[in-house]
């Protein structure tokens, strides 16, 4: 039986109701209201906004950024990647291990395993069809316990190579190399998302599946191409953090979980999918770092910023999540 | 607007009939699909061991290593009959061993409450599983979201009053308790099964519990029926908080000491012993005896895979295959039409 | 009839005034009445969309009327849901249950209503097992109770929901509960179609009914009276020897038949090229073997009830379901079943019924929606081109003559029928050879509707093979070139629709019921 349908939803039904009567779509608070809290650390400490701290920030982000713009494509197509915690360790140590090895080939090695790693999550996706947050918490356990199988104890890339590093740890006309790194990962995820088919059936797939599949999307190749792109950018964040500190370690990764979702949704992409986009990412990578920066110079503690990020998770999705979409919430 | 969507969105590629059904009738029988589970699990490593595995001491290590992961099995399965998902229990339990750190005789501060405890810890756990439902139905936040973010949370919280620190612990009782044994059997299997009974009494013999498995069979219909929806969530979530800070208690008291990291592990194993005790993702099937063999299983199969030398990080591995394949054995996939 | 109509007593059970429910672009109720009394089988008929089922949701509170009244045993009554309905006594069968699947016959009989099983704290399933024995015996049903829901037959478990509103209509010490039973032989065989007529015999003597079937010749043999409804007003009400099947089709469908409504004048003749044929598809238990064709520039109508399976074969062309034999054909080439990216590939288009859950991405564009189908055209050296795609989005936003204020607005900002112009542009920009469109003016404005007449008629001009399933009989006449009628299954009949030698409905009709 039918609910009740006396009032006619608009098809946005976007967060909470009673913000529609504001007529600011709801998934602008999150922004509104970290630009202020911005504001109230530039305010509260005007250290804040000197160079060297905006460089800091800038910094700090650029891994996160790359990371959550993956994160972002699995979130697009209404599903979530719980493995890049496992997948930054496992790949950040396999790159420490083998650059001794084999030299600069080591980023592309890297760079492959995480987008087999991806496909793989997508295929277990949509070929054995289970849920992308049982199965990618399944293949992150089991990539963060290959991670300590490669590296029981931190590992360090041995100064005779850490010349290779330097193009994430050099600079170049004052500017460290791994801002130039982010924005041309942030340019790649662009250009997918915006200027190829492929990426724009992204948006497709999550905004209506059903559509997209009767219309002759191929849902089944999209999604798996989301969860390809998530471990890519899990792959890229490996190497940014493992080069600018110059090794690795099997835990690397962990914090990226809550950090990459909540960069995601902080930005005000929705998990039920179809909306958002790089810049939205962008804006909340820089938001979370300057979050986190901030918290670390007015002295919150580190414990403490991990409560915030959740509550911030929580909240972030309340307002943005589309209940049009599903009858029930599970 | 059809009740009963019993034309489910036509999902592409249908899998084979046959197999389909077989799959049906794995999810409906209670418990027989995973008896014959471990019994090939048991023949497998005992095999292997040489009859190593079956050592009476072998035995009870077992048994005392699943009793714990029972509970919370037990304390998780509910929400997944309702057809929600609960990841909060890290969060939790590292929330709860904070608590049993500050209130139990230790050597850093002036708490002495004793079996006190008990009682606290529950009612503390409780408390948890009722902000994730508030959550969930206020909010109105998909529970595996809220979960999460509330285990995040929480956990957070509880490193910060913790402030890192390991709390060694000074009174033995509980300790005593966990790892004690009657007749030979572990303290703690011995009430993990206690529990699981008393628990599928509640399923099978109260409308809580067959409310559960309405909602769990279609929320809508459940509603429409008169089921006090939002309600029984509450009292399920609720509920799953509180074994959860019950395991805070003995995770804690087996170590001798209070770290909220020791509440970590936890989830995975959970998650896994459900599915593989056969409670659906989807919700509306299994009940807590599928939970604790769910357990059992998990248990003596890491048991057998270290007897064997299996390298520990294999067997995490092996974890996390069996999880997958659990689900996409149990999963049924007509009540959902494309899997996210 | 089924027995010598009763005198109706003076007061009605159930009485229904005014009732007037309006949807965005249509009316769905206009002013209907309605009286139940007391102890009778009432015959409710109607087409798709003449109200019944909304009638019957404002009985049972499932939607609240915006104006009319409702009076029970003669004191007013507000019913805020269908909870509130069933502690009045009023409840409704509805064709596809609504049992929950899981849970047991036992259980579903008592769900929520269980307190008086308990024994010392607990459910005593012995006593819920007694009890339901009894209640299922009134209706002569014998079942193993403890049988999950799913795995019982759908005759079973219409028996269980019937039983169960018997038996919370004693609870609540209702005297006369009104059943309604939506459409219920649908889902049976003959035997227990006739085990059904006889526990509604069983049935009136301490309950009324309601029964909504669209096989008039059951109704006739069943009901005490029949109510015809048609495009949500009251059109007439039989007892006795009247209600005769040919009278009520007529009833149904009326006699006028507005001229040009559908712009015939503007109506193609195709010439004989097949651009889409169907050979020999059947689906088990919902369509046998059938076979036809659509030629270039033909727009062609599957008509049928419910239940006729038309809504299936349409699937089994666009690949949406696979069929168990037979083949679709574009062309003259053969198209791989079960697969809407193959047909789609190959040119076949498909404007689903429920354009928001189906036909639109409504947290997209309108020019990233009509797009779609193109992307691959919309490339310079590889990568989309914005101004490619503002171009072509703006070609078929005019050429539809779609509102909206710019080609970026979000779809779910549109009107209905905008909404509806689209998904049709969407596909249009594709060049599809074939359409099949389901109800592709449902819950569109007038203005809205004349507007996708005059896009059908363009299509038909070039060459684009149609296959329309409408909201109305007059609709699917007016629209088409030919009807396929479609009965239990089966095509049974082809009926000609030239623009001016039209057949009104009364003659289809009766070929549909």
């Amino acid at each position: 039986m039918a609910t009740a349908t006396n009032s006619s939803t608009n098809g946005e039904g976007t967060g909470v109701g009673w913000w529609r009567r504001l007529r600011i779509s709801p998934k602008y608070i999150p922004m509104a209201l970290l630009t202020l809290v911005a504001c109230a650390f530039a305010i509260g400490n005007p250290n804040f906004i000197s160079p060297y701290n905006i460089n800091t920030i800038l910094v700090y982000a650029a891994p996160l950024l790359m990371v959550a713009l993956g994160q972002m494509c699995a979130i697009l197509v209404g599903g979530i990647d719980l493995s890049v915690g496992g997948m930054i360790s496992f790949i950040s140590c396999l790159f420490v291990v083998m650059v001794p090895r084999i030299g600069a080939w080591a980023y592309l090695l890297c760079l492959i395993v995480g987008v087999v790693l991806g496909t793989i999550n997508g295929l277990v996706l949509t070929r054995v069809r289970i849920p992308s947050f049982i199965a990618t918490l399944g293949t992150g356990g089991i990539l963060a316990s290959m991670s300590m199988l490669l590296a029981p104890v931190p590992v360090n890339v041995p100064a005779s190579h850490q010349g290779l590093l330097v193009v994430v740890t050099g600079s170049y006309l004052g500017i460290d190399n791994s801002l130039y790194v982010g924005a041309a990962v942030f340019l790649l995820f662009y250009v997918i998302l915006r200027f190829l088919p492929q990426g724009r059936q992204l948006f497709y797939v999550g905004s209506n599946i059903r559509m997209a599949w009767t219309s002759g999307v191929n849902e089944a190749r999209i999604r798996t191409l989301a969860f390809l792109l998530s471990g890519l950018g899990s792959a890229l964040a490996a190497l940014a953090l493992s080069a600018s500190q110059f090794g690795s370690n099997p835990y690397l990764g962990t914090p990226f979980v809550l950090a990459s979702i909540a960069t995601v949704v902080v930005g005000g992409t929705a998990l039920t999918g179809g909306a958002g986009g790089p810049f939205n990412t962008l804006f909340g990578a820089l938001m979370m770092s300057m979050l986190q920066n901030g918290m670390n110079v007015v002295g919150v503690d580190q414990y403490f910023q991990q409560s915030i990020l959740g509550l911030m998770i929580i909240i972030c999705v309340g307002l943005t999540f589309d209940r049009s979409k599903t009858p029930v919430i599970k | 607007m059809m009740p009963l969507d019993s034309h489910p969105a036509e999902a592409p590629a249908p899998s084979d009939w046959s197999f389909e059904e077989l799959r049906r009738r794995f999810r409906r029988t209670g418990v027989s699909g995973q008896i014959l589970t471990l019994a090939i699990v048991v023949l497998v490593f005992a095999a292997g061991t040489a009859g190593r595995f079956l050592s009476v001491p072998n035995l009870q290590a077992i048994l005392s290593d699943f009793g714990i992961p029972a509970i919370v099995a037990i304390g998780l399965h509910q929400a997944i009959i309702l057809g929600a998902i609960d990841l909060s229990v890290e969060g939790i339990a590292g929330m709860c061993i904070v608590l049993v750190g500050l209130l139990v005789r230790n050597k850093y501060n002036q708490g002495d409450i004793g079996l006190w405890i008990l009682p606290v810890v529950v009612a503390a756990g409780a408390l948890g599983g009722l902000a994730n439902s508030l959550v969930i139905t206020r909010l109105r936040i998909p529970s595996f979201i809220s979960t999460l973010g509330m285990s995040w949370t929480l956990y957070g919280l509880a490193i910060y009053v913790n402030k890192a620190t390991t709390i060694p612990l000074l009174d033995e009782r509980v300790h005593d308790f966990v790892v004690g044994r009657v007749g030979g059997v572990p303290n703690i299997a011995l009430l993990a099964v206690a529990i699981a009974l008393a628990v599928q009494v509640l399923e099978d013999h109260t409308r809580f519990g067959r409310y559960i498995y309405a909602i769990g069979g279609d929320e809508l219909l459940a509603g429409q029926a008169g089921v006090r929806v939002n309600r029984i969530k509450m009292q399920v979530f609720t509920l799953a908080g509180a074994f959860y800070g019950l395991c805070a208690l003995f995770i804690a008291a087996q170590l001798g000491s209070a770290h909220p990291r020791m509440g970590n592990n936890q989830l995975f194993p959970a998650v896994t012993a459900v599915s593989v005790g056969g409670v659906a993702l989807t919700g509306g099937v299994g009940g807590a005896r599928n939970a604790i063999l769910g357990a059992l299983i998990v248990s003596a199969l890491n048991n057998g895979l270290v007897l064997m030398h299996v390298n520990p990080f294999i067997q995490q591995a092996v974890n996390g295959v069996v999880l997958i394949t659990a689900v996409a054995v149990t999963m049924d996939r007509s009540k959902l039409g494309f899997i996210k | 009839m089924s027995a010598p109509a009763p005198l109706t007593p003076a007061l009605p059970t159930l009485a229904l005034r005014g009732i007037r429910k309006e949807y965005p672009g249509v009316v769905a109720l206009d002013q209907v009445d309605l009286d139940v009394y007391p102890h009778e089988v009432l015959g409710l008929v109607g087409e798709n969309g003449a109200g019944k089922s909304t009638l019957m949701k404002v009985m049972i509170g499932l939607v609240r009327p915006d104006t009319g009244s409702m009076a029970l045993n003669d004191e007013p009554l507000v019913l805020l849901d269908p909870i509130q309905a069933v502690e009045h006594g009023i409840g409704m069968v509805f064709q596809e249950g609504c049992l929950i699947p899981n849970l047991t016959i036992l259980e579903s009989l008592f769900l929520c209503h269980e307190l008086q099983f308990r024994r010392r704290g607990l459910l005593s399933r012995r006593a819920m097992r007694e009890e339901a024995q009894r209640v299922l015996g009134q209706l002569r049903l014998q079942v193993d109770v403890e049988t999950p829901v799913d795995e019982a037959s759908p005759a079973v478990r219409q028996m269980v929901e019937i039983a169960r509103l018997l038996w919370l209509s004693t609870l609540y010490r209702q005297q006369n509960p009104i059943l309604i039973l939506d459409e219920p032989t649908t889902v049976l065989n003959d035997e227990e179609r006739a085990t059904l007529f006889e526990t509604l015999q069983t049935l009136k003597q301490r309950a009324s009914v309601i029964f909504i079937s669209h096989r008039l010749q059951e109704v006739v043999e069943n009901a005490d009276r029949i109510v015809i409804l048609k495009d949500g007003r009251n059109v007439a009400e039989l007892v006795g020897a009247e209600a005769q099947a040919a009278r009520i089709e007529e009833l149904m469908v009326g006699h006028t038949f507005a001229a040009d409504r559908y712009r015939e004048h503007e109506q193609y003749a195709p010439g004989t090229e097949v651009v889409l044929e169907v050979r020999g598809l059947s689906k088990t238990k919902a369509f046998a073997p059938l076979s036809f064709s659509v030629r270039r520039g033909e727009i062609v109508s599957l008509v049928g009830l419910v239940g006729s399976g038309k809504e299936s074969v349409c699937r089994c062309i666009n690949g949406l379901e696979r069929p168990d034999a037979g083949a679709v054909y574009l062309g003259g080439e053969p198209i791989r079943a079960g697969s809407p990216s193959e047909a789609v590939r190959r040119g076949i288009g498909h404007v689903p019924v429920d354009r928001r859950s189906e036909g639109l991405a409504l947290a997209m564009s309108v020019a990233e929606n009509i797009n779609l189908l193109v992307l691959d055209q919309l490339k310079v050296a590889g990568f989309l081109a914005p101004r490619l795609e503002t171009r072509n989005a703006r070609k078929w936003i005019d050429g539809c003559r779609i509102k909206t204020p710019s080609t970026r607005s979000l779809c779910a900002t549109l009107s209905g029928g905008n909404q509806q112009k689209t998904v049709i542009a969407k596909w249009l920009s594709s060049r599809v050879k074939a359409l099949v469109l389901d109800h592709p003016t449902r819950g569109v404005d007038v203005g809205a509707k004349d507007e996708i007449y005059r896009i059908l008629r363009g299509l038909a001009r070039d060459g684009v093979g149609m296959l329309v399933m409408c909201d109305t009989l007059e609709e699917d006449i007016g629209l088409s070139n030919r009807l396929l009628i479609m009965k239990d299954g089966r095509l049974v009949k082809e009926v000609d629709c030239a623009p001016d030698r039209k057949p009104t409905p009364r003659d289809v009709i009766q070929h549909i019921v």
